[in-house]
C-alpha cells in the first residue's frame, strides 16, 4: 500500500466514494457468473507453454482444442495476488507513475491517423508529425503516462515496424512511462529497448473476444515475468457481436477474458503489478462498426469498475477516449467526456482521453491539448470540496452581512479562489465583446497556438545519451533484418522503408 | 410527462458529517446575520412568527426551531399541473426531468454573432421544444428573454403568452414590473400551473418587487422556485463551502416564506450559482467548480428531503463547439448523477446571453443519453447470460445471430436522433455532416411538421389576447412604454401573422 506516497506524486486523488451503479449483491452475481464461465465454458489459449503452466496448477486443459478451465479457487487466489497499487518507474523519477487505490491518472488514446483540421479527412503523418504529437504529450501535464503508437507508425515504414519505430520515437522523445503491444512478438525488442534506456514500461496483452488469447499476447506474460515489468491487459469485446448484448453479460465476458491472464502472470510470478484496461463497446447494430461514444460505453464502464475495485485491481478505462464524431466538435466532447467522468468517479485508476477524434482512426495534438482541460476539470472534481472552519467561512458571512456587503475585497478570497477555481488553458473563458475584440477564437484556435508554443519550447528531459541511443538503433536495426528473415516485411515494403531511413538521414549499413 | 428514473444511490462527494457542519452554519448565519427583507408585509408576517425582526434594516433572524419546522412542512414529492395532463410531472424522489435553458439573444450559426429573435423565430423555438422528447418543461424566459419590437416591460406576458401557445408541457413565469399578475392570469385562463423563482440578490438580500411577486405565486397556489444565484468570490465567499452556506441561507429563508406564507406550499430549491472569473468579473460559466457546488447542493438538499433544480449547463464557449460541449456535458452528468430533480440544458449557449433550437436540438441527445444512464442496468439471469455464454464459447463463436442480442440491444442502447453515427467512408459519402448539421435539419423538420397538442380553444385564447390588452394598457398607463417602442410595437400586433410570425 502506498497511499501516503500518491499524495506527492502527479495525478489526482480521488476524495469521496467512487459512485456505485449496482449493488453489492449484483457485483456479487457478476463474480458468480465470471466464474461459471471460466470454469465451465473456459477459455481458448493458443500458447502451449502457458497451457503446461495451467495444467501444472490445477486448470482443466485441452491441448489439441487449447481449452482450459480454470478452478475457481484458483482465480480467487490469482486475484488476491494482484497489488491494488504500485508504481511504474519512469526514465525521469518525476514521472513515475502511480496506479490504484484512489489516485488518478489520465493518458492518450491513439488514432491511426492524423486529421486535417480543415477537411477532418484522415491521412498517415509523416515522422515529423508523430514526434510532435509525442512531444506534445510529454508536455502536457494531465498526460500522466503515454499509450503505445500514438499513431499507427508514420510515412513510409512497413506495418510490422510501425509500432516499433513509433515506441524508440516515445523512449527518445518522452519521459512518461509507456506501453508496448505484443503484435508478432515485437515487445522482444521493445523491452529491450527500455531496459537500455532504464525505464519501465507496460506489457500489453490484449484478449480476443469471445473467451480467446492468442500466443503472441499470452507471451507478452512470460516476457512481463522475466523483465520484471507490469502489464496492462486490454478487453475490447464488442456487445452484440463478440460479447452478449446485454451490458451484464458483456461485463462478465470481458472479466472471464482479462483473468486467464491475471492468471498466468501470477503463477509465473506472484505479486506482478497488473491493471485491467476495458475498451468494450456496443455494436452499431446499423453500420456494423462498434457504437462508439454510446451511453452503454459509460454504463459497462461503472459497472466494470465496481467489479474491480471488489477483487482490487487497478482498472483503466479506455472506452472513454473513442467517440464516433469525425470533426472536433460538439459530439465528440460529450462522447469523450461523460464516459471520463463517469469512469473516474466510479473508481477508475487511470482514463484514457487525449488527443483521439474518430474511433481509433485519428488523432491530432491539438485535440490532446483540448483534453488537457477535460482531464484537468475532472480531476479537480474527484478531489472534491474541503469543508472546514475556514472554507464554510461563517464568521466572514457574518461579517459581510447583506447588501451592500460583497467578498471581491476579502482576504478569504484571495486566498481561496485560487484554491478552488480549476482555470483552463485553451478554453474561451472571454465575455462577448472581449471575444469579437479578440477575433472571435475558440478552443481550437487556443489550442493550436499552445501547441505552437510547446513545439517551439519543450525539450524532453533529461534527453538520451548517445550511448543510449545508438543501443536502439541496434536493437531496432536487429528487428528490422528479424522481421524480414520471418517474412513480416515484403520485399516492396522494404524497399520503400530504406528510402525513407535514408531520407531521415537513419540508413542501415 | 415521462422522466427518468434514477434506479442507482446518486454520487455523494460528501460525508453526513460534512453536511452537518455546512447546515449548522447555515442555521448560525440564519440566526446571527439574518437575511434583509424589503417588504413591510414580509417583515410583519414574519416577526408575527416568530423572527426577530428589524424594522430599520429590514433585517429578519430566523430561530432554529421555524427554519426546522419550515423545512418539514414543505413537501418532499409533488405533483404539478401541465396544459395538456399527458405532460403533468411529479417532482421529487429519483426522478428527473430536463428543461430547456434560455439566453437573451439567438446566434448566427455561421458568425457565432448574436442578434435579437423575431417574433416567428420565438415561437417556432417553442414548438422546437414542444417537438423535443426529452424536455419536460419549458421555463421562463424560454427561448429568449424576448423578441423583436416588443418593448421590455411585454417581454414576460408575451413570451408565456407564446409557450401557452405553443406547448402544452409545463411552463413557468418570470417577475418584473408586476407582470406575475398577468402571468398568474393568462395560466389560469388555459388551466395550466406556473412555477416562479424567488431570486434572492446575494448577499442575504431579497428586495420588494421579488417579494411582492412571491406573495402573489404563493397565493395563487402555484409552484415557487426559491433560488441563491450568488457568484462565488463576489456575492458569496470563494470557496465551495462557504457559499453553500451563504447560498443555502438565502433559499432556506425563500422557504421560510413560502412555508409561512401558505403551508405546504410545493418549493423546489434552485442552485444558480457560479464561481467568479476573477480576470473578466463575469461569471465563470463552464467551470467544474460548479460541478462540485452542485452535487453537494444536491446532496444537502435531499437530506433535507426538499426537491432540487441544481445543474445548470451554461458554457462559456460562444459557438456550438468541443468546448460548449464539454462545459455542457459535465454539469449535466454530475448534475444527473448527484439527483437534481429537475436540469436545465437544451438550448443554451454562452451563458444566459444566448439561445438556439439547433443548440436544444443536440442537447436533447445528451439529456436521453443521461436519462438513459440513470436507468442503470439489469442484473439477472437472463442479462447475466451465462448459458449464452457457454453455447457461443471462445473464437469462431460470436453473438450476432443469437436471439438475446435481438432482444438486448434495444433496450440497452440509446440512440440519438442528431449525432452522427456513421463509419469514416459513410460519412465522407453523406457530405461530412457533423451533430449541428444533422441537428439543422431535425429542426426544420420539427418546425415543419409538430403540432401543439391541444392547441388553445379559441375561447382561451381570446382570454389570453384580454390579458395581454390589459397588460399593455396598465404598463401604457404606468407611462412604462414609451411613444417611440409603443408605435413599433402597434406595428408588430398589426402584423398579418399575429401572433405567430
Amino acid at each position: 500500500m502506498i497511499k501516503e506516497e500518491v499524495m506527492a506524486l502527479r495525478g489526482f486523488l480521488r476524495r469521496f466514494k467512487p459512485f456505485e451503479l449496482i449493488t453489492e449483491e449484483q457485483v456479487e452475481q457478476i463474480h458468480e457468473g465470471t466464474l461459471d464461465v471460466l470454469a465451465e465454458s473456459g477459455v481458448k489459449i493458443y500458447n502451449d507453454e502457458a497451457l503446461k503452466v495451467f495444467k501444472k496448477n490445477g486448470c482443466t486443459v485441452d491441448f489439441d482444442t487449447k481449452l482450459v478451465r480454470f478452478p475457481p479457487a484458483l482465480v480467487e487466489e490469482c486475484l488476491r495476488k494482484c497489488p491494488s497499487s504500485f508504481r511504474v518507474k519512469a526514465r525521469n523519477p518525476d514521472h513515475d507513475l502511480i496506479l490504484g487505490l484512489d489516485h488518478v491518472v489520465f493518458f492518450n488514446f491513439p488514432g491511426r491517423d492524423i486529421v486535417d483540421l480543415k477537411t477532418w479527412e484522415s491521412r498517415p503523418p509523416s515522422r515529423q508529425e508523430h514526434i510532435d504529437l509525442v512531444t506534445v504529450l510529454d508536455a502536457l501535464p494531465t498526460v500522466h503516462f503515454i499509450n503505445n503508437y500514438p499513431y499507427f507508425g508514420y510515412r513510409g515504414i512497413p506495418e510490422n515496424m510501425k509500432e516499433m519505430e513509433g515506441a524508440a520515437i516515445r523512449l527518445a522523445h518522452s519521459t512518461k512511462v509507456t506501453m508496448e503491444i505484443a503484435n508478432n512478438d515485437i515487445d522482444r525488442f521493445t523491452f529491450r529497448m527500455a531496459k537500455a534506456i532504464s525505464t519501465e514500461l507496460f506489457a500489453n496483452p490484449n484478449t480476443s473476444s469471445p473467451l480467446t488469447c492468442y500466443t503472441d499476447q499470452t507471451n507478452a506474460c512470460f516476457l512481463a515475468a522475466e523483465y520484471d515489468l507490469p502489464s496492462m491487459i486490454w478487453d475490447g469485446a464488442t456487445a452484440g457481436s463478440t460479447a452478449p448484448a446485454s451490458i451484464a453479460g458483456a461485463v462478465i465476458t470481458s472479466s472471464a477474458e482479462l483473468i486467464p491472464y491475471i492468471v498466468l502472470l501470477q503463477l509465473l510470478k506472484p505479486g506482478a503489478r497488473v491493471a485491467v484496461a476495458n475498451l468494450a463497446l456496443p455494436q452499431n447494430m446499423k453500420t456494423g462498426a462498434p457504437a462508439f461514444g454510446d451511453i452503454c460505453v459509460s454504463l459497462h464502464l461503472a459497472a466494470f469498475n465496481q467489479v474491480w475495485r471488489k477483487y482490487g485491481i487497478p482498472t483503466v478505462a479506455s472506452s472513454s477516449g473513442v467517440s464516433n464524431s469525425k470533426v472536433i466538435g460538439f459530439q465528440l466532447a460529450y462522447e469523450k467526456t461523460i464516459p471520463s467522468l463517469i469512469a473516474a468517479i466510479s473508481g477508475a485508476s487511470a482514463v484514457q482521453i487525449h488527443s483521439s477524434v474518430y474511433g481509433e482512426i485519428t488523432s491530432h495534438p491539438v485535440q490532446a491539448i483540448l483534453d488537457d482541460d477535460i482531464a484537468a476539470m475532472i480531476g479537480r472534481f474527484v478531489e472534491g470540496l474541503e469543508v472546514s472552519e475556514d472554507s464554510l467561512a461563517v464568521d466572514l458571512i457574518n461579517k459581510v452581512g447583506p447588501i451592500p456587503g460583497h467578498f471581491l475585497g476579502q482576504a478569504h478570497t484571495r486566498r481561496w479562489w485560487n484554491r478552488e477555481q480549476y482555470v483552463t488553458e485553451s478554453a474561451d473563458r472571454l465575455t462577448y465583446p472581449e471575444w469579437k475584440n479578440a477575433g472571435k477564437k475558440n478552443d481550437i484556435d487556443y489550442a493550436k497556438e499552445r501547441m505552437e508554443q510547446i513545439l517551439s519550447t519543450h525539450t524532453v528531459q533529461p534527453p538520451l545519451t548517445q550511448s543510449e541511443e545508438e543501443e536502439i538503433e541496434k536493437i531496432l536495426h536487429e528487428a528490422r533484418e528479424y522481421f524480414r528473415n520471418e517474412g513480416f516485411i515484403s520485399s516492396s515494403e522494404w524497399q520503400e522503408y530504406m528510402k525513407t531511413l535514408q531520407e531521415e538521414g537513419r540508413a542501415q549499413e | 410527462m415521462k422522466g427518468f428514473v434514477r434506479n442507482m444511490k446518486p454520487l455523494d462527494v460528501l460525508t453526513g458529517e460534512q453536511i452537518e457542519q455546512i447546515h449548522s452554519a447555515t442555521l448560525h448565519v440564519l440566526r446571527k446575520t439574518g437575511v434583509r427583507f424589503d417588504s413591510k408585509r414580509a417583515l410583519q408576517l414574519f416577526e408575527k412568527n416568530g423572527c426577530m425582526v428589524d424594522h430599520d434594516t429590514n433585517r429578519v433572524r430566523f430561530p432554529e426551531g421555524l427554519v426546522e419546522e419550515c423545512l418539514r412542512r414543505a413537501p418532499s414529492r409533488f405533483h404539478v399541473r401541465a396544459r395538456n395532463p399527458n405532460n403533468d410531472m411529479v417532482w421529487g424522489g429519483n426522478t428527473i426531468y430536463f428543461q430547456a435553458l434560455s439566453g437573451t439573444r439567438t446566434v448566427d450559426l455561421d458568425t457565432w454573432e448574436p442578434r435579437t429573435p423575431t417574433r416567428k423565430e420565438y415561437y417556432d423555438a417553442v414548438t422546437v421544444l414542444d417537438g423535443l422528447g426529452h424536455v419536460a418543461i419549458v421555463p421562463w424566459y424560454t427561448p429568449w428573454f424576448g423578441f423583436k419590437h416588443i418593448p421590455p416591460v411585454m417581454a414576460m406576458p408575451e413570451g408565456l403568452a407564446a409557450r401557452l401557445r405553443n406547448t402544452s408541457k409545463f411552463t413557468c413565469a418570470g417577475y418584473s414590473m408586476g407582470c406575475e399578475v398577468f402571468n398568474i392570469q393568462m395560466a389560469q385562463a388555459v388551466g395550466a400551473e406556473l412555477r416562479t423563482m424567488m431570486a434572492a440578490s446575494p448577499p442575504l438580500t431579497f428586495y420588494e418587487e421579488t417579494i411582492d411577486a412571491a406573495f402573489r405565486i404563493v397565493e395563487a397556489g402555484f409552484v415557487l422556485l426559491p433560488t441563491s444565484g450568488c457568484v462565488y468570490g463576489g456575492t458569496a465567499p470563494a470557496t465551495i463551502a462557504g457559499s453553500l452556506v451563504s447560498g443555502n441561507a438565502e433559499i432556506i429563508a425563500g422557504l421560510v416564506f413560502a412555508q409561512l406564507v401558505r403551508p405546504g406550499t410545493r418549493v423546489i430549491a434552485q442552485d444558480f450559482s457560479f464561481p467568479q472569473n476573477m480576470r473578466t468579473g463575469a461569471p465563470a460559466f463552464g467551470s467544474i467548480e460548479i460541478s462540485l457546488h452542485q452535487a453537494a447542493f444536491n446532496q444537502i438538499w435531499h437530506s433535507y428531503g426538499i426537491p432540487t433544480d441544481g445543474g445548470v449547463c451554461y458554457p462559456n464557449s460562444k459557438k456550438i463547439d468541443y468546448q460548449a460541449g464539454y462545459e455542457k456535458a459535465i454539469i449535466a452528468a454530475i448534475g444527473a448523477l448527484s439527483g437534481t430533480n429537475t436540469l436545465w440544458i437544451q438550448g443554451a449557449m454562452y451563458g444566459e446571453l444566448a439561445f438556439h433550437p439547433v443548440q436544444a436540438v443536440i442537447d436533447d441527445d445528451i439529456a436521453g443519453m443521461l436519462g438513459r444512464f440513470l436507468e442503470g442496468i439489469h442484473v439477472n439471469d437472463e442479462t447475466l447470460a451465462v448459458k449464452v455464454i457457454d453455447e457461443v464459447g471462445p473464437i469462431p463463436g460470436h453473438y450476432l445471430n443469437q436471439p438475446h442480442t435481438r432482444k438486448w440491444w434495444k433496450q440497452e442502447q440509446f440512440i440519438p436522433s442528431a449525432s452522427d453515427r456513421l463509419t469514416h467512408s459513410e460519412w465522407l459519402k453523406q457530405g461530412k455532416k457533423d451533430c449541428i448539421e444533422i441537428a439543422k435539419e431535425r429542426c426544420e423538420a420539427i418546425c415543419n411538421t409538430h403540432k401543439v397538442d391541444p392547441p388553445l380553444t379559441e375561447s382561451q385564447e381570446q382570454d389570453l389576447e384580454r390579458i395581454l390588452k390589459e397588460a399593455r394598457e396598465h404598463y401604457r398607463k404606468k407611462e412604462l412604454l414609451s411613444a417611440i417602442e409603443w408605435e413599433e410595437y402597434q406595428k408588430d400586433l398589426a402584423s398579418p401573422g399575429y401572433p405567430y410570425s
